[in-house]
């Protein structure tokens, strides 16, 4: 295992947890089935992409188009990468959080996923369309050169100090009134709003704060692969986190951090290790080409499956919060959706 | 000829396809709450199971009914064997969303390997030209509309004068209601899986015959049609993802012709933008859909 | 057969250790580009028997792995680290497709890995990267040779007017610019451009525009839609096709069975003219190559298809000259051997020309300098690492083999690129 690829693992991880946790604010402590979520990520790296690369006039980059090229030097870009996601994030949940019963918010945001992702592809002068972003600069790039070890210990630093940032962030908000109130409007959203609270307040209040963390993880992944083309933000990629979230126990931080370490990292790069050859009685069992890729796939697919089968509850279930002379009730069933006209 | 009226039969034939996979994704949504994100792989399966039939030297329409055969028996075990055990669990829609993703996955890889990444095609000869006042379509085209068009009334029928269509409507509107007012709501539920198990088999050959090739890869762009045309028209109605279908199959046609043709996606979609902004139920959605004030 | 005790080469290398060595095919092997990755496992599969057979690597058995790039940067980025850091027995890496080799070219270079990556996009023509080397031209030049095809081609009168039909994605814009610039001023009109969304799943409306400009000839590429744009083109057109230059990268089975199921194989044939490096598919070297990549369908059994396949006879030559880089240096250090490839591809004054492995490693042995000329014909690095050689225009027969029907003269080739001016 070389250094690359632990930075490599190490970064993603830490992507993926700030992602999750975000997710994890809207989606388990608030009720919030935000599936057009990976539209923000996308935001917060592209932002940062065209702050931080030279126009796209400049030498090496012509055969791009792209608007933006500001050149900034790091942190401005990331800075700019999260309030992209936090901007993107007002009105999206504007149209879709105020006035739409779940289920149908829920589908919304997929199509609005959808949308995002072919407007972004076939308008090619924007964010030069399908091929992408190309030679995004990193941060720091002219003070340590990117090609030696230490520059992937600062990149793992620097994932690090947002992974606990974020964390801390996450933790205020669930610890605080402000994450009860969001609680009992998910679990009860009349009852909360006959409290005095104002869901809508609420949820759009949530929704930009896991937009803006969203997009700095974007902000992250991109100064990391150097690259981002719509490829890489399709909208099965909002349902694996999802699963991540569910599987490592929705509605607190630490279990959205368990299902990010589980699910993307881990299932997905576990299976990478499904060996291409096998020795069985002493022969060399070699599987037809692709094969072997294929079944990676359906690996990942099945653990997803299996995790939801049995152990719905995640990894670590979200915590009964009990206080003292409050009756101790059984953990309460999943949401479910139900049809009331 | 003018392009425009060529256009407008071109939207013809894509309001056709759209409206057979629309109309069956969007009856499994506002029937069982399944948003199912594997519908695209087993239209692509029930194109593949065609493809086979066809290139045994039977015909494609002969192809077709099998198609929608597979599709019908495909859906109704992946619902018996994957998705009501989890329902009966208690999954929620999330959970449930999941699941489907996960289902396609392993659809979708496990046919790699058994068919190939290759491109097929069906061998059907596309029929003579019919020109009329510019417009210009094929005969398999027009046998197109048509099944299209019968298949949309078929629906209007079972939903508007059978019992299985009233119970259906009934079972989506609320179903513990529904059950308690004796409706076997298991076996209607049964019988949705297979009915739009054959609207999907049946887009699924359909598309794939209008493409002229397709391969695995083109599962996911069925699945994006037919989800943007039934939120459109609002999801959970079948005659919203009929106008749904209407709406992007012409405005897209339309405005390949009006615009340069690579933005003809921006503006189908921009289309679905500016309703979900105005009407963020869709069209034709019910009050239900919409959340108690405040 | 041990050249590892320091016999006969120039430099003390090291020597090339112990153990099977390791060729790592990064590329697709999943997703939308699913078939990209078995091409390129399929010139691993040929290469590895032409060394193998004759001593190895100093005895070292080559082997192929596929590393599945899943079709997209942020998974491709894992796969090339994982590949890299997994295996230090690496010798090379090839495949790196468009859709990924912005983000694996650097690590893989990183870690001194030669690659052999296939990709035409425009910013690998003047690369840092060291061990990055490319064997298919840029695309530009392809441009130019359709340009060239369209007006000195044979069999018909210069072609007016071009209608260009390329998708939108990775590939499309470095082909209209120079094809444009070379054609309009050598007195040609683009009739129309069109980039077209390579998935969609109909082109009718296009395809009507397009008909109403009415071009002679459409320049287009468009893989994995072209089966259905053609399609169309000939429907709409009343049965009538169209005559179509394709870019180097249509020489492929798969886009010929494409378009062959879609518009049937005599139009294909009548209509068809692609543009290719110069290959004779003829000589020692291809011989050997076609005999272990026909050996190779028990393991894949596609393979056999790709014996016309630049890619792949370009990837197959690739891994040979690695595999004698190795040899000549007498190094297993990539940092030692990395160089070398690029002398043996070039050759330097008074070098052997050799064709095969095993003739290249006797002719190392005895003390001399090589240059390999293999399956894909002569090689000339640029100081980037890019080779360019000679087009020329083909067609295909009825069985999807490619027949050599002219070649661009000097001449012409040099006031296209004079025109095109990129």
């Amino acid at each position: 295992m070389n250094t690359y690829y632990a930075a490599n693992l190490l970064v993603y991880a830490g992507v993926d947890i700030i992602a999750c946790l975000a997710l994890n604010l809207q989606f388990g402590v608030s009720g919030i089935v935000n599936f057009s979520f990976i539209v923000f990520q996308a935001a917060g790296a592209y932002a940062a992409a065209v702050l931080s690369m030279p126009p796209h006039t400049a030498s090496g980059y012509e055969f791009q188009l792209y608007v933006g090229g500001f050149q900034l030097p790091f942190p401005l870009p990331w800075i700019g990468g999260a309030l992209a996601g936090g901007l993107l994030s007002i009105p999206v949940g504007l149209v879709v959080l105020r006035k739409l019963r779940s289920d149908y918010q829920a589908i919304a945001l997929l199509v609005t996923s959808i949308i995002a992702n072919t407007v972004i592809t076939n308008a090619r002068p924007f964010l030069n369309g399908a091929a992408g972003l190309a030679l995004v600069p990193q941060p720091l790039q002219d003070q340590i050169d990117p090609g030696t070890d230490w520059y992937q210990y600062f990149y793992i630093g620097l994932t690090a100090v947002c992974v606990v940032l974020v964390w801390f962030v996450a933790s205020r908000i669930v610890n605080s009134p402000f994450g009860r109130s969001l609680r009992a409007m998910r679990d009860h959203e009349l009852a909360a709003s006959a409290l005095g609270k104002n869901p809508v307040a609420l949820k759009m209040t949530i929704f930009i704060v896991g937009g803006v963390i969203a997009g700095l993880s974007g902000a992250i992944l991109v100064g990391f692969i150097m690259l981002w083309a719509p490829s890489v933000w399709l909208f099965p990629e909002t349902i694996i986190l999802f699963a991540a979230v569910i599987v490592g126990g929705r509605g607190n931080n630490m279990g959205a951090v368990l299902g990010a370490l589980l699910v993307p990292v881990g299932f997905e790069e576990v299976t990478r290790l499904l060996p291409s050859e096998f020795n069985m009685l002493g022969f060399a069992i070699t599987p037809p080409v692709g094969l072997i890729p294929a079944l990676q796939w359906v690996a990942i697919g099945l653990l997803i499956i299996g995790f939801l089968w049995f152990r719905p509850e995640g990894v670590r279930p979200e915590p009964r919060h009990v206080f003292d002379g409050a009756p101790v009730v059984p953990d309460a069933p999943e949401v479910e959706l139900v049809r009331t006209a | 000829m003018s392009l425009f009226a060529a256009a407008f039969g071109f939207g013809l034939v894509s309001m056709s396809v759209i409206a057979l996979a629309a109309v069956g994704f969007t009856m499994q949504f506002g029937i069982t709450n399944m948003i199912n994100l594997a519908y695209g792989e087993v239209m692509i399966s029930s194109a593949y199971v065609a493809y086979y039939i066809n290139r045994a030297g039977i015909s494609i329409w002969i192809g077709m009914i099998a198609g929608a055969a597979f599709g019908a028996v495909f859906s109704f075990l992946l619902n018996r064997i994957v998705y009501a055990p989890f329902q009966r669990k208690g999954t929620s829609l999330l959970g449930m969303v999941i699941v489907s993703l996960a289902v396609s996955l392993m659809i979708a890889n496990l046919l790699l390997p058994i068919v190939s990444y290759n491109s097929v095609s069906y061998h059907q000869s596309s029929g003579g030209l019919l020109r009329v006042g510019g417009i210009i379509l094929t005969a398999n085209q027009i046998v197109i509309i048509g099944v299209a068009v019968v298949v949309m009334l078929g629906i209007h029928g079972l939903l508007t004068y059978t019992r299985l269509g009233k119970a259906m409507r009934a079972t989506a509107a609320n179903p513990t209601l529904a059950r308690n007012c004796g409706i076997p709501t298991k076996r209607v539920v049964d019988a949705v899986w297979l009915i739009t198990g054959a609207l999907c088999g049946l887009a699924g050959v359909v598309a794939a015959l209008n493409s002229d090739s397709f391969a695995i890869a083109s599962g996911a762009g069925f699945l994006i049609t037919a989800l943007a045309a039934a939120v459109l028209g609002g999801a959970g109605q079948p005659y919203g993802a009929m106008i749904g279908a209407v709406i992007i199959g012409m405005v897209t046609e339309l405005s390949a012709a009006s615009f340069s043709p690579e933005y003809k996606d921006v503006v189908a979609f921009g289309i679905l933008v500016l309703v979900m902004v105005l009407r963020p139920q869709g069209l034709l959605a019910k009050r239900g859909a919409l959340a108690a004030a405040g | 057969m041990l050249a590892a005790c320091g016999g006969g080469s120039s430099s003390s290398g090291g020597g090339l250790g112990s153990g099977d060595l390791l060729v790592g095919v990064i590329a697709p092997f999943t997703g939308a580009d699913a078939g990209l990755g078995p091409a390129y496992y399929s010139a691993c599969l040929a290469a590895a028997p032409s060394i193998n057979s004759n001593g190895g690597v100093g005895g070292r058995q080559v082997k192929c792995q596929q590393f599945d790039t899943r079709g997209e940067p942020a998974d491709a980025v894992p796969a090339a680290n994982q590949m890299v850091a997994s295996h230090s027995n690496l010798m090379a890496a090839v495949g790196c497709t468009s859709d990924e080799a912005a983000t694996v070219a650097p690590i893989i270079d990183r870690a001194h890995i030669p690659m052999f990556c296939m990709t035409g996009q425009t910013e690998f023509n003047k690369t840092p990267l060291k061990y990055f080397h490319r064997l298919v031209p840029a695309d530009i030049f392809d441009a130019y040779a359709m340009v060239g095809s369209a007006l000195y081609g044979p069999g018909h009168a210069p072609y007016k007017r071009a209608a260009l039909v390329f998708g939108n994605d990775i590939g499309s814009q470095a082909f209209v610019e120079p094809a444009t610039n070379a054609f309009t001023k050598l007195g040609g009109t683009i009739a129309i451009n069109q980039p077209i969304n390579l998935t969609a799943s109909s082109f009718r409306t296009e395809v009507a525009a397009m008909l109403q400009t009415h071009p002679d000839v459409i320049f287009t590429e468009a893989l994995g839609a072209a089966g259905t744009y053609l399609g169309e083109v000939k429907t709409l057109n009343g049965g009538k096709m169209i005559p179509f230059i394709g870019t180097s990268a249509t020489i492929d089975p798969t886009w010929f069975q494409q378009v062959k199921g879609a518009i049937g194989v005599d139009d294909l044939v009548n209509n068809y003219a692609g543009v290719d490096l110069g290959y004779s598919f003829s000589g020692p070297a291809y011989t050997e190559f076609l005999t272990n990549l026909n050996a190779a369908s028990s393991q894949f059994a596609d393979a056999p298809k790709y014996k016309q396949r630049g890619s792949t006879l370009h990837l197959y030559d690739g891994i040979i000259m690695t595999a004698l880089a190795m040899t000549a240096a007498n190094s297993s250090d990539p940092k030692v051997y990395n160089a070398k490839i690029k002398e043996i591809a070039n050759g330097v004054s008074g070098a052997q020309v050799v064709n095969t492995y095993k003739d290249g490693v006797a002719a190392l042995k005895a003390g001399k300098s090589i240059r390999f000329v293999g399956a894909g014909g002569e090689n000339n690095f640029d100081q980037y690492n890019n080779s360019v050689s000679g087009y020329i225009m083909v067609k295909y027969d009825a069985q999807g083999n490619e027949v050599k029907v002219a070649q661009l003269t000097p001449d012409q080739t040099k006031k296209i690129s004079d025109a095109g001016g990129l």
